[in-house]
């Protein structure tokens, strides 16, 4: 039954942004600003000699690593990614200084005049070098700035017993997150007092790396958001660096300064998805039931930390995805190379891995000889059983409704046989399950969080959200009136929320792992229904709600054992596409999905997150080629980084099975993250269904799916899908690129 | 700072061509994006600007008994709406960029530009298209496969402007039009083929065969298209081997951040193959 809060309200930030009077931070002039302009290393690794700066003109300055006041390292968890670049340089666009000043024009050109000397260093560009490379290494004295290992039941033996075994090996490539808005901060100082405005997700971290980047008490550092165009992660880690920027700049002017990226800029410098390489090795018993499951997963963090141990912490635990395996290997590495750093995106690791499991999985079923609807899900987890590091799964586990819904809208195994038996053109159907973790990881809102949110009623009756989560037009805004609304009884016109300012509201953490709403929500439903007993005490209340973490969870972070969340969401999507016989493009002839969510606090609202988190995983999976050579990023333009329009693929079918979280609001888990994790395993499952050939990386393009024709050409195929696919009369200029593996997988399977 | 001339007319933008070196600018779309330099500020030219694009006298479509004349500075939504326009131009021009930089680039930007992937060019090498290059002095008449010589590179003297483009009217039974883009609508082509046809009597009476962004300049082959013509389809049928490899040595595709040579290459002339066999026979 739907509940009441799914019912959509006015998303409360639309009027603002469709009608062009939000003020984003580059539209926002103070009173004598300066500009400023970051110069950057153009060496991907590289020591730097000496700089020669040319004469400033009055009222020009250079900001750079002696204008720091405290420590020169970005806070972060491990802090080694300098604010900027002391003697060494590691990436091509990180920051050494920058040039301030009133006038662009003159600021462009001083940037322009300055001459940096590096002496070269031997870079390292791949995961595969960055591992070997003992001699020189960029982090530590072996290039990792995580490794885990984990285990459940005892796979070793498993692994020793079992004779039938299936490896593969996938890859994926970089994303960027093309925000609409560009990064950008503006910085203040005035009365011994530093202020920073920007774009964030996370006003807190921006706090936090302040305070240490200038040792100062914490009554002298202020952060404010302003409307935010979009983030998926990527002002999640980034501003923390900018804003230092714009600080130092500040103070040391003694003006306003505003440091805003163009697009180019935005693209070249902030971090990206992580690349990743992941290997399986899978034992199955005399019944195609999986035994044991060995996973490796590399991601490749580029030339700083970042947050790359906990996005690899997150790709470890949803490495067996939504199955039931009793006995798992799962060992990680994040690796330092000499490229730009990757960081946060929607998923965070978790899609990576959820491609892979799911090809595996589909790939196993081929082996097998049985359908992967069907043996994907004779393997799903339920209620009662552990997940991959042994968390017991309390809530009652949809997937069955979830499998048999999906089913029904997109008539998945009609087609699948019907698509079998013949052939009408290159059609393909494919489909993917998966789930996402609530949240931080274990129990990082109890240790390393410790959420705190505030609500005040004022003498107007009216009642004021306080609390440091940022809507960066995914809606929580609008979301988390419409729950303090519902609990307190009153209009949701008369609840305030304002863009947070560090110093009017607590810290209640930061906009990231779908937590707003579960988290910062239930805190906020818990604090107005206390205000709402207490609302006829005074005029002016306050109300502080602190998070506890639920008696349940029980989560050991040195041995990864326990609850790795709080609590999951799940979905499966179908994708049905054809490729062209001529070009290779794939088209997308349909998109189905099927979540739950728990309960949606605002059914449209979700809607959009919902179709938003595909699209963009279906780029991922497909157009989105960010290649990088000798360092340097190719697609460094909206032009040559691609992103698809809304004339890419067709409208999406959507299901919600509701099914309500007793610690959330009203019922609610997590939503924001969760659709884009299964976009990109149904397209690649549609592809490889559609032409026989296994696909084992992202995004499949058409240049990639030619390099496989060989493959198509598989005897075994029809002679109508060979003929489509032939290259006859057609001499190729080089032998295409087919890997190893993927020419014994030929062999194995002709 | 960027200096710009405005001109009243045609002729007082002629005389500035001829007093000073200048960048003819259009409608821009290239321009601009070339020029780009820090957000708030003015891009950066080498020369100064000398605008053309609201020029009336460069913005008319004519049509005459033979031909179609098309003024420089109509803007591609213009075309596209003009009811005179050949259906393999309009075809080529649905598929141009995105709505908002066709109500402001132009045909002659297009041409000027002289891309390997400007998305006019191969239906104008097509459909055999002259342009009218004009001075203080008069005018000259060259076929659009002269006028382009090499990437970004044409034969426009300084103190010329392209005046308007000529296209002999000629119709077709078959048109086949294919941009490959890496999304559908807004993107550069990494190929694109344009295949056109007349078939009389069971025997091809005219084809046209044309690429872009495969080689430096559109490839096309009046000497291979005249091995076609007044031919049966069978007889095609059973030469298209030896066609896909003379078109093979001049289409030189090169690797770059939208595709690479191989997949130019391989599907250049596969889209030939389907023009060949399943377009037209």
């Amino acid at each position: 039954m739907k509940q009441k809060i799914s019912i959509p309200i006015k998303k409360s930030d639309v009027p603002e942004k469709a009608g062009g009077s939000a003020k984003y931070i580059a539209d926002i002039e103070f009173e004598g600003m300066l500009y400023a302009k970051t110069l950057r290393s153009d060496r991907p690794r590289a020591r730097i000699n000496s700089i020669k700066i040319p004469e400033l003109p009055e009222g020009y300055y250079i900001v750079d690593k002696n204008d720091i006041p405290g420590k020169n390292r970005v806070k972060m968890i491990i802090d080694d990614q300098p604010f900027f670049a002391e003697d060494v340089v590691n990436y091509i666009g990180e920051p050494i200084l920058l040039v301030v000043g009133p006038d662009k024009e003159k600021v462009f050109e001083i940037v322009y005049k300055i001459k940096v000397y590096y002496e070269d260093i031997e870079p390292i560009f791949t995961i595969e070098e960055a591992e070997k490379e003992k001699k020189n290494p960029i982090y530590g004295d072996d290039n990792c700035f995580a490794e885990y290992e984990f285990k459940k039941g005892e796979p070793e033996k498993a692994f020793a017993t079992l004779s039938y075994i299936v490896e593969d090996e996938y890859s994926t490539d970089y994303q960027e997150h093309i925000y609409l808005e560009p990064q950008g901060v503006v910085g203040i100082y005035e009365n011994g007092k530093v202020t920073v405005y920007g774009a964030m997700q996370c006003p807190y971290y921006v706090k936090n790396a302040l305070l240490q980047a200038f040792g100062w008490d914490e009554n002298r550092i202020r952060v404010v958001q302003t409307t935010t165009g979009g983030a998926f992660g990527g002002k999640e880690e980034y501003p923390s660096l900018i804003a230092g920027h714009a600080a130092f700049a500040a103070v040391k002017t003694g003006k306003p300064v505003q440091l805003v990226f163009d697009r180019n800029e935005d693209i070249e410098v902030t971090t990206k998805r992580h690349p990743s390489s992941i290997k399986f090795k899978t034992a199955l018993d005399e019944n195609n039931r999986i035994i044991a499951m060995d996973v490796d997963i590399k991601i490749d963090a580029g030339a700083n930390a970042g947050l790359s141990d906990v996005v690899l912490q997150r790709s470890m635990f949803s490495a067996t995805g939504v199955y039931n395996i009793p006995n798992i290997r799962v060992r990680g590495k994040a690796l330092a190379t000499n490229k730009v750093p990757s960081g946060a995106f929607r998923g965070f690791g978790a899609p990576q891995v959820f491609f892979a499991i799911e090809m595996h999985m589909y790939h196993i079923a081929d082996k097998v000889g049985m359908e992967p609807i069907d043996f994907k899900t004779k393997h799903i987890l339920m209620r009662g059983d552990t997940t991959s590091t042994g968390g017991l799964l309390r809530s009652e586990v949809k997937l069955p409704e979830i499998i048999d819904t999906i089913d029904k809208m997109s008539q998945y195994r009609e087609k699948y046989e019907k698509f079998k038996k013949k052939r009408d053109g290159l059609k393909g159907i494919g489909f993917s399950l998966f789930f996402h973790g609530c949240g931080f990881t274990g129990s990082g809102e109890k240790d390393l969080i410790k959420a705190k949110v505030k609500l005040k009623k004022k003498k107007n009756d009216k009642v004021e959200i306080l609390v440091s989560n940022v809507d960066m037009g995914q809606g929580a805004q609008t979301a988390l009136r419409k729950i303090v609304s519902y609990s307190l009884d009153k209009p949701i016109e008369h609840i305030i929320y304002e863009n947070p300012d560090t110093d009017r509201v607590p810290d209640s953490g930061p906009t990231v792992a779908s937590r707003t709403v579960m988290i910062v929500g239930g805190l906020l439903e818990k604090a107005a229904r206390k205000l709402k007993e207490r609302w006829n005490e005074a005029p002016e209340l306050e109300i502080v709600e602190r998070y506890k973490q639920p008696e349940y969870i029980r989560w050991d972070q040195k041995k990864f054992k326990g609850d790795a969340y709080p609590e999951y969401s799940w979905g499966a999507n179908v994708v049905e596409v054809e490729i062209d016989p001529v070009t290779y493009e794939i088209k997308v002839l349909g998109i189905w999905g099927v979540y739950d969510v728990g309960v949606a606090i605002d059914e449209k609202m979700l809607r959009g997150q919902i179709e938003g988190g595909i699209i963009q995983g279906l780029g991922f999976a497909t157009i989105e080629v960010m290649n990088i050579k000798d360092g340097k990023i190719q697609q460094d333009t909206i032009t040559d980084y691609i992103i698809p329009t809304s004339k890419d693929f067709p409208k999406i079918e959507i299901k919600l099975i509701d099914n309500p979280y007793e610690y959330g609001p009203f019922g609610a888990k997590c939503a924001g993250e969760l659709p884009f994790v299964g976009a990109a395993p149904a397209l690649a499952s549609a592809v490889q269904y559609a032409l026989n050939v296994p696909i084992r990386k992202i995004p499949v393009t058409p240049e990639l799916l030619l390099s496989y024709v060989n493959l198509i050409n598989k005897p075994q195929n029809s002679k109508e899908l060979r003929e489509c696919l032939t290259t006859e009369h057609v001499p190729p200029l080089r032998d295409p690129e087919v890997s190893g593996t993927e020419i014994a997988e030929l062999k194995e399977t002709s | 700072m960027v200096s710009a001339y405005r001109p009243e007319n045609l002729k007082e933008a002629l005389l500035r061509r001829k007093e000073f070196r200048v960048i003819p600018f259009a409608g821009g779309t290239d321009l601009m994006v070339k020029g780009r330099r820090w957000s708030g500020l003015a891009p950066h030219f080498e020369l100064p600007v000398l605008f053309i694009g609201h020029l009336g006298e460069l913005k008319n479509v004519e049509l005459e008994q033979n031909c179609l004349r098309i003024g420089s500075c109509c803007t591609l939504s213009y075309l596209l709406e003009n009811e005179n326009m050949p259906q393999a131009i309009k075809i080529a021009l649905w598929m141009f960029a995105s709505p908002a930089i066709r109500n402001i680039g132009t045909i002659g930007g297009n041409i000027c530009n002289a891309s390997p992937a400007g998305d006019t060019l191969p239906v104008l090498y097509a459909v055999n298209a002259s342009v009218v290059l004009k001075n203080t002095n008069g005018i000259r008449e060259v076929p659009i496969e002269q006028f382009i010589k090499g990437v970004g590179k044409t034969v426009l003297q300084d103190d010329e402007l392209l005046k308007e483009i000529i296209i002999p009217i000629k119709s077709f039974d078959t048109i086949y039009y294919r941009k490959v883009g890496t999304r559908k609508a807004n993107a550069l082509s990494k190929i694109s083929f344009l295949g056109l046809a007349k078939i009389k009597n069971g025997l091809i009476e005219d084809i046209r065969i044309s690429f872009g962004a495969v080689a430096p300049t559109v490839v096309r082959s009046m000497e291979i298209e005249d091995r076609l013509k007044g031919k049966t389809k069978k007889y095609i049928k059973q030469i298209i081997p030896e066609i896909c490899s003379q078109y093979s040595t001049l289409i030189k595709p090169i690797d770059d951040q939208r595709s690479n040579a191989y997949y130019r290459k391989i599907v250049s002339l596969r889209l030939l193959k389907h023009f060949l066999t399943k377009d037209i026979l």
